[in-house]
């Protein structure tokens, strides 16, 4: 377990879905803790409920059992103080241009114009976009218009930030890339990041901590602790004794996921 | 401008068919476009009917009140039931049922309810102009993407922020469509109201010559009131095309 205090506290959360044919049992009794600062992926086969998880931490869904809390108290909606999501797809709004898309949380926030803008202004740089403030969303490629919708998140500076697969849509390339300039940022900026992948790599370049999630119904399998430092060079023998470990635990679960769900 | 050429030859073909007809038919039922012209220059030079300018002012103040209430409580209902999943499947199919009912029926009882004066056609134009507005705020909504709210609500947008924010922006292209047509139906409903009972408005104007069998001042007046409808409808495009490029 890390040694700072629990910023975000998963306890015993279970969720269920009604679907046509039957319920779906999403998660059952999860529990995880996150400290400040963490780079914390979850990881696990297709339907294993990482998503359902994210959105309780976003407050975008309810448990049914359990509770989940950030910085002591439970979670009851989206709360835009505390923590910003980023989705897999990047959801940009087609009528505001890259600077207004990255004002938007600020805006609900009631900053005045003036403020947002310089904030936003100041956020395109490292995004990359510095060229790009007054481009629509359908003139940037898919790289960068998730990284207005990262920047989107970023401007209302809070603590926790909740990445659903972010980099998901992106080609093999791009993702790295995007991976690297991620680990800057988050070094940069000392947020807490909850990382939701389904590529091996990319969690182990980029996490502090990963939790294996189990196949559907959801539960943590395992947690793994990467101590080492950045850059991490995918050849070193530590990184390909945990890409081992890592690999093992996913595939047991990906297997039952594909045998037993159909 | 082969489409203008092939357009005015139209305009040309029903001229001369209308003229033939006119010399042909009792002149006390209808009038040839050569006796229409100085009827008009009259009607123009305000002297057949000194109170032209006001009775514009009188028809257009109706259409702009309809229109706007129009919009405004279209925009309401249209945004309420489009939120609120069991308003809208409750409310929905009633207002689409309503809108096919020939609206003409319930002009009677506006004019008993609100009398002879401008408030009957204003309700009658908005009642026209309504329908297209809210269905078309309905349909809208129906087709924003729905992950779009999801990103809004994740900051913090609650269901008033969400419409004005999301909803509104997205469906704007459809939006327009319905905004241009619930504008030509209230100014219909606001003529049509004045020629079916009023003491004002283009619309009395039209009812008074067609009164007395002044034929050819009816059909200048009907042609100043074609003016009128054809250049509302004139802007409402220009403004709509604004828009779509806007919102493409």
């Amino acid at each position: 377990m890390s040694a700072s205090p629990p910023l975000i506290a998963v306890e015993g959360v279970g969720k269920r879905y009604a679907t046509s044919s039957g319920p779906i049992e999403a998660l059952q009794d999860v529990s995880l803790s996150v400290g400040e600062g963490e780079f914390c992926t979850l990881i696990g086969p297709s339907g294993c409920g990482k998503s359902t998880l994210l959105g309780m931490l976003g407050g975008l869904t309810a448990p049914d059992r359990g509770r989940v809390l950030v910085e002591g108290r439970p979670v009851t909606g989206p709360d835009p103080r505390r923590v910003a999501t980023v989705f897999q797809d990047p959801g940009l709004f087609p009528w505001r241009t890259a600077l207004e898309n990255v004002e938007f949380g600020l805006e609900l926030q009631g900053v005045p114009a003036a403020r947002r803008r310089a904030v936003a202004t100041d956020l395109l740089g490292p995004l990359g976009l510095a060229g790009f403030a007054g481009k629509y969303p359908r003139e940037l490629s898919g790289g960068m218009r998730q990284r207005v919708a990262i920047g989107r998140a970023l401007a209302i500076d809070t603590k926790i930030v909740l990445m659903d697969e972010p980099f998901g849509a992106l080609d093999e390339q791009t993702r790295l890339l995007m991976g690297e300039w991620l680990l800057e940022i988050w070094r940069r900026t000392k947020k807490t990041v909850i990382f939701v992948t389904h590529s091996l790599q990319e969690a182990l370049v980029l996490s502090t901590r990963i939790a294996v999630m189990t196949a559907r119904p959801g539960r943590i399998k395992s947690v793994l602790e990467l101590g080492m430092g950045y850059p991490r060079p995918m050849e070193s023998p530590e990184l390909v004794a945990l890409r081992a470990k890592l690999w093992h635990d996913i595939r047991e679960e990906s297997l039952r996921a594909m045998g037993g769900d159909q | 401008m082969t489409v203008a050429l092939v357009r005015l030859g139209l305009v040309a073909a029903v001229l001369l068919a209308w003229e033939v007809a006119g010399r042909a038919a009792n002149p006390l039922l209808a009038v040839p476009p050569s006796a229409t012209l100085p009827a008009l220059r009259e009607l123009l030079l305000l002297r057949s009917y000194p109170d032209l300018g006001a009775s514009l002012l009188v028809t257009l103040r109706e259409i702009a009140t309809a229109y706007a209430l129009a919009v405004a409580v279209g925009l309401a209902v249209g945004g309420t039931l489009g939120m609120n999943r069991l308003l809208g499947r409750a409310y929905g199919p009633m207002l689409a049922a309503l809108y096919a009912v020939p609206a003409v029926v319930w002009y009677p009882s506006l004019m008993l309810f609100f009398g002879l004066d401008a408030a009957s056609k204003i309700a009658f134009g908005f009642l026209l102009g309504f329908f297209p507005v809210t269905l078309a705020v309905l349909a809208g909504i129906r087709q924003v993407n729905p992950h779009l709210v999801t990103v809004a609500k994740s900051y913090g947008a609650g269901p008033l922020t969400v419409f004005g924010r999301v909803v509104l922006p997205a469906t704007l292209f459809t939006l327009v469509g319905g905004l241009r047509t619930g504008l030509a139906l209230s100014v219909i409903g606001v003529i049509v109201g004045e020629i079916l009972g009023s003491k004002r408005g283009m619309g009395a104007l039209i009812n008074h010559a067609y009164g007395l069998l002044r034929t050819a001042d009816y059909v200048a007046l009907v042609l100043v009131t074609l003016a009128l409808i054809v250049g509302t409808d004139v802007v409402a495009g220009l403004v709509e095309r604004k828009a779509r490029a806007w919102s493409e």
